[in-house]
């Protein structure tokens, strides 16, 4: 594999419909959790030889068994419970993780799986993990006096899991953080979590983070203890880009967001040609990779697929004509 | 002493039967059921808000605001010239509203919330406070679309907002209060947001009130009490800082004070209500003070929305047994 303008993903697939009603059919009690693993599995194996067959270089499992990203690993940590519904927008609801008691991590939560879908191709799956500072900034908290602790505790937890990823044999390990650029204010306790996390880590540790106001934060982002930023930029014309070129200290890795992941139109190829051409421009394509803004779940299957071959295709043509290899 | 609430309260209750707005909602996007039957559903889950407010003893209540999508959109859709564009982040929330763009220059289309305000004075035990999302905040929260900058926006929608307000008075509300949800995160544009406070409330008789969240008025607060309103509506939960200020409030200004936090599950214990009303009542005196949650209830789950304010008549009295 050559380690130039490599492609990957953020994390995310849309489920196929046949999971979809089987968490409903497990919820009647109508399908055991056996059943509905076996059927998870399945889509996990779709959804790596779809990588494989666009070309992506650094995949992802496709986080088919999770339901969200933040109750995935709060229902398997000790300490949450589960609230009421609560309005995230319009007329969508969910349950949001209540910490009632110290965070902590008893078992692996994401090892097998990560193992399962890496058995199934040659190329580096990614282990994709929740940060800390995210995790409690979409819980309630009901048991710690302050934001810290309860930031500190969970980051011990994610560590935990990064550590066991990493023993098993996982090479790169994100960490997302979608709720990091919302406060400036929160910077600094998020990047000491951070430290927390990755601290002793054998592994190239990334971290998503969505948009936000990123002029602001950028010296804590410039220096967050990870190797690559992950940043969504379609949705923010590539400012982000700017930002970089005015920072000449940088030195991280970053993936690019060169897709709209809430938009159903495909990006004609030359738009996402120019986008990776923008990138090349502040990096060398040794720093650089290129993905979608953010994961796909909320696309359609058929949609998502050809957002990664868009990509895939448009890495192939700019190598060939910058003469990358 | 006043209890009262911010202004939204959840629109689902996990009560298998009670009008589920949820499945009507879908039932509606999915044309099951006509718009007329969706606002029956929203009527009936609207009296049964009320009565949660009343039950727990609120001597003010508001109307829930049901049937707000958010607090942008539902007056944005009623003003000629918005369109309404995809999600957005509100704040720090991880809440989502849907970003109002004026495509041309906004003018009025009639009164947005004043069959709301007469449908729930007319099921409510108690007085009903009238809410609207102020101009600045309005304007803020929104894209400038044709519009060249921001003061242009907010001095178009003042006048729209004052017709509001002045036919929410003739359909007789007697407490009507402005959401500004933006002004603390942008002090700089104290001026502006003065300049429109004045002419949004302009000949204006009711009872009126600014109400602020999500952060502390240090820097503004002098201006942010010269304003023209009756109430100041200040959150201590995440402006604790606001403790500080309340001693320059004048006399003639009543203090709405946000002391239990509606963006978290943990119950606050009677006497934490009571020691925040007392540490507020040795600057204001407890007939200036209204007494409410940090901010709309909309975050939380039913249940825990309603024991927050159970609580919070609770910690009141016993504040005002200990104080009198």
């Amino acid at each position: 594999m050559s380690d130039k303008l490599l492609t990957t993903a953020v994390g995310s697939y849309p489920k196929p419909d046949y999971i979809t009603r089987a968490r409903s059919q497990l919820l009647r009690g109508e399908i055991s959790s056996g059943e509905l693993e076996e059927l998870e599995k399945q889509a996990t194996a779709y959804w790596i030889q779809v990588q494989e067959d666009v070309g992506m270089d650094v995949m992802v499992d496709g986080e088919m068994y999770r339901g969200d990203m933040v109750a995935y690993f709060a229902e398997n940590m000790e300490g949450f419970t589960n609230s009421g519904l609560v309005r995230s927008y319009g007329n969508r609801y969910y349950r949001k993780p209540i910490a009632t008691g110290p965070i902590g991590r008893a078992s692996p939560m994401t090892v097998d799986w990560w193992k399962y879908a890496q058995s199934l191709t040659d190329k580096p799956v990614k282990g994709m993990l929740t940060g800390p500072y995210t995790i409690v900034d979409w819980s309630f908290n009901e048991y710690y006096p302050t934001r810290e602790a309860f930031i500190m505790d969970t980051a011990r937890a994610v560590h935990d899991e990064a550590m066991d990823l990493a023993k098993a044999g996982c090479k790169y390990i994100q960490i997302d953080e979608p709720a990091l650029s919302v406060r400036p204010e929160e910077m600094e306790i998020a990047a000491r979590a951070f430290a927390v996390v990755t601290d002793g880590l054998d592994a190239f540790t990334i971290t998503h983070i969505c948009y936000g106001d990123f002029a602001k934060v950028f010296p804590h982002l410039a220096t967050f203890p990870v190797d690559m930023l992950d940043m969504e930029m379609t949705n923010s014309d590539f400012d982000f880009l700017d930002l970089i070129r005015d920072y000449p200290s940088f030195d991280k890795y970053l993936a690019m967001g060169v897709v709209d992941v809430h938009n159903h139109v495909i990006e004609p190829l030359d738009k996402v040609k120019a986008g990776i051409k923008m990138g090349l421009e502040v990096l060398t394509p040794e720093r650089l990779y290129i993905d979608p803004d953010c994961g796909l779940k909320t696309r359609m299957v058929d949609e998502s697929i050809a957002k990664l071959q868009v990509i895939s295709d448009a890495v192939r043509e700019v190598k060939e004509e910058l003469g990358i290899e | 002493m006043i209890t009262t609430m911010v202004g939204n309260y959840p629109k689902i209750s996990p009560d298998a039967k009670a009008p589920s707005l949820r499945a009507a909602i879908s039932r509606f996007d999915e044309s099951r059921i006509t718009l007329e039957e969706l606002k029956r559903v929203e009527d009936e889950v609207t009296r049964e808000v009320i009565q949660d407010q009343v039950d727990a003893g609120l001597d003010l209540v508001t109307d829930g605001q049901i049937r707000w999508d958010d607090g942008q959109t539902y007056i944005a859709r009623g003003i000629q010239g918005f369109t309404i564009n995809g999600l957005i982040r509100y704040f720090d929330t991880n809440t989502y509203y849907r970003h109002p763009i004026p495509e041309k220059k906004l003018a009025t289309n009639g009164a947005i919330t004043v069959k709301d305000y007469e449908f729930a004075a007319a099921n409510s035990a108690r007085p009903v406070k009238a809410v609207v999302t102020g101009p600045y905040s309005l304007a803020r929260l929104s894209q400038l679309g044709c519009y060249d900058d921001l003061r242009s926006l907010v001095m178009d929608l003042v006048p729209i907002l004052n017709r509001e307000a002045k036919a929410l008075q003739a359909a007789g509300a007697s407490v009507i209060q402005f959401d500004e949800p933006s002004i603390l995160k942008h002090k700089e544009d104290i001026d502006l947001f003065a300049e429109a406070i004045e002419a949004v409330t302009d000949g204006v008789t009711a009872t009126t009130g600014v109400c602020t969240i999500f952060g502390d008025a240090s820097g503004v607060h002098s201006r942010l009490f010269g304003l023209p309103v009756n109430i100041i509506g200040l959150d201590f939960v995440m402006g604790p800082g606001n403790y500080d200020l309340v001693g320059d409030l004048p006399q003639d200004k009543t203090l709405g004070a946000g002391i239990v936090d509606a963006r978290n599950t943990r119950l606050e214990t009677v006497e934490e209500i009571t020691e925040s009303i007392k540490r507020l009542s040795a600057s204001v005196s407890p007939d200036r003070l209204h007494v409410n949650p940090s901010c709309g209830l909309d975050f939380l789950p039913r249940p825990n929305a309603r024991a927050k304010l159970v609580r919070l008549v609770e910690g009141a009295k016993k504040a005002q047994e200990e104080l009198s």
